[in-house]
């Protein structure tokens, strides 16, 4: 046994003293340019607007070490690419610790206080561990150039759906250069590493301090003993050594120096951008404050500091793209270009010394680093994207934002725009008076609750679609029975009820939104209820996360929990059992939006249904094409509409014969769609109400009229 | 320069509604209001000289109405109107078209506008006679539905192209001070954002009585008209029958509903 003190790994021996001196310089000029990088970086944040999430920062701390740890959201739907970027995240988080421990031990402890623990046992778990995080890092990064280059993803190709070819920014090529240039640079750096190892072995096989104990850096040990093989002797290996050791070093400290000015600075971004990650994004807007003078983004410097930093998180793995409903049908809208472009346009504008002038940071337009109007125009608002981005970036708030300015300027869709002026002078999307909002209750054989006027347990809000559309008035009418069968307390705002506002919002008519909500808020707290309840998901998620900011706080559930519950207490008894074979549509803002996935799910259980699900499911359904407001603006002819795709999805399922959904707006883009996608006579598309209906035996007197 | 826009707060018909009981118009209840179409595309045709021009133009809307009226008002304001002036007193309950016309003619005598904008007509009403009375009281020319619209600001003249009959247009050339009565179609008009129309409800709307511009009840009122509402009620809807059967079934039915017209 040697003296433990002796088992370590040589640090510049033989080099010169100039040698030393010169690469300490090298690396302080490395860290310099690092720090000036972070300043310009950090700088162009604070020229963002302010941000609230400043709260709970050890909570949100401790949320994104989980995330990476556990690289929870980037193996979702891409294993193989997430388990790749652990082994290359873990492996560089090991030899990063590593070379720390090296400069903490030789450059500030034994210089200052003479302590000394890099050796012995430690110094050969060192070892080994490092060989195996080196090993790790260049599989991943081998795994990570094959699928560049021969799987051939589309979310991995940065054409743009938005510009044209010929666009200075359509391809963007640069993008692809700087990938390669990363992955070669990190795997030389990793690879070098290695042969470095492997000549210091060779060069130093006559000490056994050294050499008897390769074997704890296996893959060092492995590759001496080749070079042995092929005859590299000790004064040979370390000549060679000489020349790697500058090209390791300057190759390392250059990739240091660059971590700013690159991708590689998502090592740093990405992990805030996780930490300040809202939960409620894009499911409660922000509010636009009263002072300021203009609603929405007009420029860069509208955005805020946290909106910036998301930016320079994307990582552009494309699963937003892959996810986004308007990609999909070919809407000139990509959620990571909408990122990108905002990314450059910010680098650009605000990582000068001076700010531009005020016209010069305008992120409206057609130019380079500008958004069209039509891009932000085919958004949904689904949330697919900001659900599935692995480093958190929120994608539809900034959107809505930008829509906010547009509406204020006026450009719009014209069919949108009257829709809103209908909105704003009859309080709801028809254009109907207020007095027939209830209409569909006069052809029960009961009367509702006015809730206004009695206490209540239920306050059914009802929502547009469902009060006005005549076929969602069939399923309303279904629900009101099945509640008065159930004994349920309800009642109604009859024409009090306004649009909920929760489409209003997301199409970026904040003023109008807050006249609704306001409005509505009024109403509600001027009843006498204990819950509500809406067959209506898009008022469900304004009520239950946005009418909160504006002093409006109910407790509100959507009907599938309700019904789920009826019928687990008995209070709904099912008398007969369906053996339908169908499948379910999340709706956005019931399944992404509010997480209520189960409850539909249950009651297809509860009433028999054989549950078939689609591809895309749950937090990965496919939005109808009708949310953000698109329900009132028309889509482009010629080209496939997202509830066509949804269909076919729907068609691939063998034996399919209902097609069920939970929500006024899928019921009518579906029903459409079945018809103009060719699947009519092959299934139909059944609110999930309407299935309830059929497993209860009503009493003749409890009957609905037969022509509504 | 200045520019003054004349425009109505109209009414429209709710689901169901009922007329009042003295049968002289629907019952307040079954009325929703709203800015004349007619008027966003002349405070539009304003707002395009206002921001076309390298000297100052001054748009000032005005209208004839009650407290409610402030709400279109501000619509106006919220789309880039500089003033907004409501004269309103009770006696002027019931003036005809022609009647307001002097009201109007009375507010433009004493802004001193270079240009007086009215819409062609209003959507309630429908006499199309206001911007041209008006015109009348102040014996300035006018030009009736303008379909387009050029305009100098300070120029003496303006040259407008006047929609006819069959699609056809007429272009004249206006002496200035004129008062034009605007098109639908002229131009394409702005949105206003709500949140636009609430902070406009910073701007004040000057808020004038018949004696601030120089008028009396004596002038104003259906006492003052020269036309009166007698009354207003819904006619009795024609009768329209979809006749079924084999050929001869039908020749013999419409035999007898031909004698019963004829009385047989």
């Amino acid at each position: 046994m040697n003296n433990p003190k002796e088992i370590t790994r040589v640090l510049f021996e033989n080099f010169q003293p100039q040698a030393i001196y010169l690469f300490y310089a090298i690396g302080y000029v490395a860290i310099a340019v690092f720090i000036y990088g972070v300043y310009v970086q950090l700088r162009k944040y604070r020229r963002g607007k302010s941000d609230g999430s400043w709260n709970d920062l050890l909570h949100r701390f401790i949320d994104m070490a989980k995330t990476m740890v556990s690289h929870r959201t980037l193996v979702r739907r891409d294993k193989s690419a997430g388990r790749a970027h652990g082994l290359i995240f873990f492996g560089f988080v090991l030899l990063f610790i590593g070379t720390s421990t090296i400069t903490l031990e030789y450059d500030i402890l034994r210089p200052l206080f003479g302590v000394q623990f890099w050796y012995g046992n430690f110094y050969l778990l060192f070892s080994l561990v490092l060989d195996l995080a080196g090993i790790g890092l260049i599989v991943g990064l081998i795994y990570m150039m094959y699928r560049r280059k021969w799987l051939n993803l589309p979310k991995l190709d940065y054409k743009r759906v938005d510009r044209q070819v010929g666009d200075p920014d359509f391809d963007r090529n640069q993008y692809r250069r700087e990938d390669w240039a990363f992955l070669w640079s990190f795997i030389l750096i990793g690879v070098t590493g290695f042969v470095l190892e492997a000549t210091r072995l060779v060069w130093l096989s006559g000490r056994p301090e050294v050499w008897d104990y390769r074997i704890w850096s296996p893959v060092g040990a492995l590759l001496a003993q080749l070079m042995q093989l092929i005859g590299l002797t000790a004064e040979g290996a370390s000549n060679l050594r000489v020349g790697l050791w500058w090209f390791h070093g300057l190759l390392s400290l250059t990739f240091i120096a660059c971590i700013p000015y690159t991708k590689i600075k998502h090592i740093f971004t990405a992990a805030t951008s996780l930490m300040f990650k809202d939960p409620l994004a894009g499911k409660r807007l922000p509010r636009v404050p009263d002072e300021q003078k203009t609603a929405g983004y007009k420029t860069i410097t509208d955005l805020t500091w946290k909106n910036l930093l998301h930016l320079d998180a994307c990582t552009k793995c494309g699963r937003c793209q892959e996810a986004c409903p308007a990609n999909a049908v070919g809407a000139p809208l990509s959620p990571r270009d909408v990122i990108l472009s905002l990314r450059e346009f910010a680098n650009h504008a605000l990582s000068a010394k001076e700010i531009p002038k005020e016209a010069e940071l305008d992120i409206h337009g057609k130019d380079i680093g500008q958004v069209f109007m039509e891009t932000l125009w085919s958004c949904r608002t689904c949330l697919a994207c900001v659900e599935i981005c692995p480093v958190a970036v929120e994608h539809v708030p900034i959107i809505v934002q930008m829509r906010r300015n547009l509406v204020e300027a006026g450009e719009m869709e014209p069919l949108l725009e009257k829709t809103l002026q209908t909105i704003h002078k009859t309080g709801n999307s028809f254009g109907e008076s207020k007095r027939k909002r209830a209409a569909w209750a006069k052809e029960l054989p009961f009367e509702i609750k006015d809730a206004r006027k009695e206490p209540v347990d239920v306050l059914w809000f009802v929502g547009d679609y469902a009060s006005f559309d005549p076929r969602n008035q069939k399923v309303t009418q279904s629900f009101a029975r099945l509640m008065h069968h159930a004994g349920v307390n309800f009642g109604l705002l009859f024409e009090a009820e306004l649009n909920a506002g929760n489409d209003v919002r997301r199409v970026g008519e904040e003023g109008l939104y807050e006249l609704l909500a306001s409005s509505n808020i009024g109403t509600i707290q001027s009843c006498d209820f204990k819950s509500i309840v809406t067959t209506d998901p898009h008022s469900f998620n304004t009520i239950r996360n946005e009418y909160p900011d504006f002093g409006g706080k109910f407790e509100i559930e959507h009907y599938t929990t309700k019904v789920k519950q009826l019928i687990e207490s008995g209070q709904i008894k099912l008398k007969k059992k369906l053996d339908y074979r169908v499948t379910f549509h999340d709706p956005c803002h019931l399944g992404r939006y509010n997480k209520g996935y189960d409850a539909p799910r249950d009651v297809l259980k509860l009433l028999g249904c054989e549950l078939v699900e689609m591809a895309r499911n749950r937090d990965n359904s496919f939005c109808c094409g009708a949310g953000g407001g698109r329900i009132w603006i028309p889509d482009p002819v010629g080209i496939e509409k997202p509830s066509a795709n949804r269909m076919k999805e729907a068609g691939q399922i063998e034996g399919l014969q209902v097609f069920v959904v939970s929500c006024p707006k899928d019921l009518t883009m579906f029903e459409d769609a079945l018809k103009t996608s060719g699947f009519e006579g092959k299934f139909i598309v059944r609110e999930l109400i309407e299935l309830i209906d059929e497993c209860i035996e009503y009493e003749a007197w409890e009957g609905l009229p037969q022509a509504v | 320069m200045k520019i003054l826009i004349a425009v109505k707060q109209v009414a429209a018909l709710d689901e169901d509604f009922e007329i009042r009981a003295d049968e002289k118009d629907v019952d307040e209840d079954f009325l929703l209001y709203d800015l004349n179409e007619w008027d966003d595309f002349s405070l539009e045709e304003a707002m395009k000289i206002k921001e076309s021009s390298d000297s100052e133009v001054e748009v000032v809307v005005v209208s004839i109405g009650p407290d409610r009226v402030d709400e279109s008002l501000r619509k106006c304001l919220a789309k880039g109107a500089d003033r907004a002036i409501r004269v309103w007193d009770d006696s002027i309950e019931g003036s005809d078209a022609i009647a307001i016309g002097k009201i109007l003619a009375a507010v433009a005598k004493k802004e001193a506008p270079d240009l007086v904008f009215a819409g062609v007509q209003s959507s309630d009403h429908s006499y199309a006679s206001t911007g041209i009375s008006t015109a009348a009281y102040l014996n300035w020319p006018h030009a009736a539905v303008v379909a387009d619209f050029k305009y100098q600001p300070g120029a003496s003249q303006a040259v407008v192209r006047r929609e006819l009959e069959g699609g056809m247009l007429q272009e004249v050339e206006i002496n200035c001070p004129a008062v034009l009565t605007i098109q639908l179609g002229i131009n394409k008009p702005r949105y206003a954002s709500l949140r636009g129309i609430k902070q406009a409800a910073a701007k004040p709307i000057e808020e004038l009585s018949l004696a601030d511009v120089g008028l009396s009840t004596g002038d104003v009122g259906a006492g003052n008209s020269m036309s009166r509402v007698r009354r207003m009620y819904i006619p009795e809807k024609g009768r329209a029958e979809m006749i079924e059967g084999s050929l001869a079934e039908q020749a013999a039915k419409i035999i007898q509903i031909i004698n019963e017209f004829k009385g047989a």
